[in-house]
């Protein structure tokens, strides 16, 4: 099936090109959405083969995966993989995560990095991470290893079902919701997330998960 | 009282800016009015503050001061939760801009 790897980037210019790299060399099609980066993101990311759709300014990680979906719906993608642009993830895992769909068997794959492994993560991201593993519980019924974990495989008419109206990080909560709500089909695949010390400066700080609960709880 | 004639130069300063915000067309009719409903009422408590007790008596509650306060909390609250949402729905048509533009731009690129 055709399938597109979509990574959302703002200020990536440090990791993206191997990053894109390594997707190319698994041979699927890369689409970058370069979320008003201030540095060479977006050029880095063309010259590195990916497809690059620019925000003028940032909307959010949320806003940026609406962006690419809708670039795979206007050009037929069938699967859509959601990757980090920060070199978390493994390209190479991109196949396994995709194996679900392809087989038809189900709509959505989600990674886990507790089935499979978390490297090096902080005990502060750890103890989060099983909080909101359990305020997804709480709050949509899914019994995840994982949560907020962003390397995932969509089937396009899974895409079609749900509606995501979060800009910024709350979506990832949002996706969940959604795929409770519309009883959508989904497996949990263990992947590899390594943290290292590039990833955590980027990553999400602890305040943003008060922020986060805030979105949801106020504004959906 | 000075008190009374401060708040009501205030207020007059306040209307005179409100009639050169219609006079440039930056508000409504019915936003003008409004306002200047508002400041009517604020001029009429100020020179006579009893009548708020008279008031406040009225729907049971005992000071005049206490019921302006009520009112103006609730007012404050309708008002922050009106801006949220226009916020909101303004930040929703923004990324739907720059969504729009930056997939045009790349259907130009083809």
């Amino acid at each position: 099936m055709k399938t597109l790897v979509l990574i959302p980037a703002y200020n990536e210019g440090f990791k993206i090109g191997e990053v894109i790299e390594g997707v190319k060399a698994t041979g699927f099609d890369v689409l970058v959405v370069d979320d008003g980066s201030i540095d060479q993101t977006a050029k880095i990311s063309k010259a590195s083969g990916a497809d690059v759709l620019s925000h003028k300014i940032n909307r959010g990680q949320g806003a940026a995966i609406l962006t690419g979906l809708s670039y795979a719906k206007s050009n037929g993608y069938e699967i859509v993989v959601f990757f980090d642009a920060d070199g978390q993830m493994q390209a190479q895992e991109i196949k396994k995560i995709i194996d679900p769909i392809a087989s038809g068997e189900y709509d959505v794959v989600l990674g886990s990095r507790f089935l499979g492994s978390a490297k090096g993560i902080p005990l502060t991201k750890l103890f989060l991470l099983k909080l909101a593993i359990l305020f997804t519980r709480l709050t949509t019924g899914l019994k995840l290893s994982d949560t907020h974990n962003g390397f995932q495989a969509w089937h396009i008419s899974a895409l079609d079902k749900i509606n995501l109206t979060q800009d910024r990080q709350a979506y990832a909560s949002e996706l969940l919701a959604e795929i409770a709500e519309n009883n959508i089909k989904y497996q949990e695949v263990p992947v590899t997330i390594k943290y290292t010390a590039y990833s955590k400066s980027k990553g999400q700080s602890i305040f943003n998960a008060f922020h986060i609960i805030f979105n949801l709880l106020i504004k959906r | 009282m000075p008190i009374q004639f401060i708040l009501v130069i205030i207020i007059i300063l306040a209307v005179l800016r409100l009639l050169y915000q219609l006079k440039n067309k930056n508000i409504g009719l019915s936003q003008f009015f409004m306002w200047l409903v508002i400041w009517l009422i604020a001029i009429v408590i100020i020179w006579q503050p009893k009548i708020t007790t008279y008031l406040a008596a009225l729907v049971g509650i005992g000071r005049g001061v206490d019921l302006a306060i009520y009112i103006s909390i609730i007012v404050i609250f309708y008002l922050m939760f009106r801006l949220l949402i226009r916020i909101e729905k303004i930040e929703k048509d923004i990324t739907k801009i720059v969504r729009s533009e930056a997939l045009k731009n790349n259907k130009e690129h083809d």
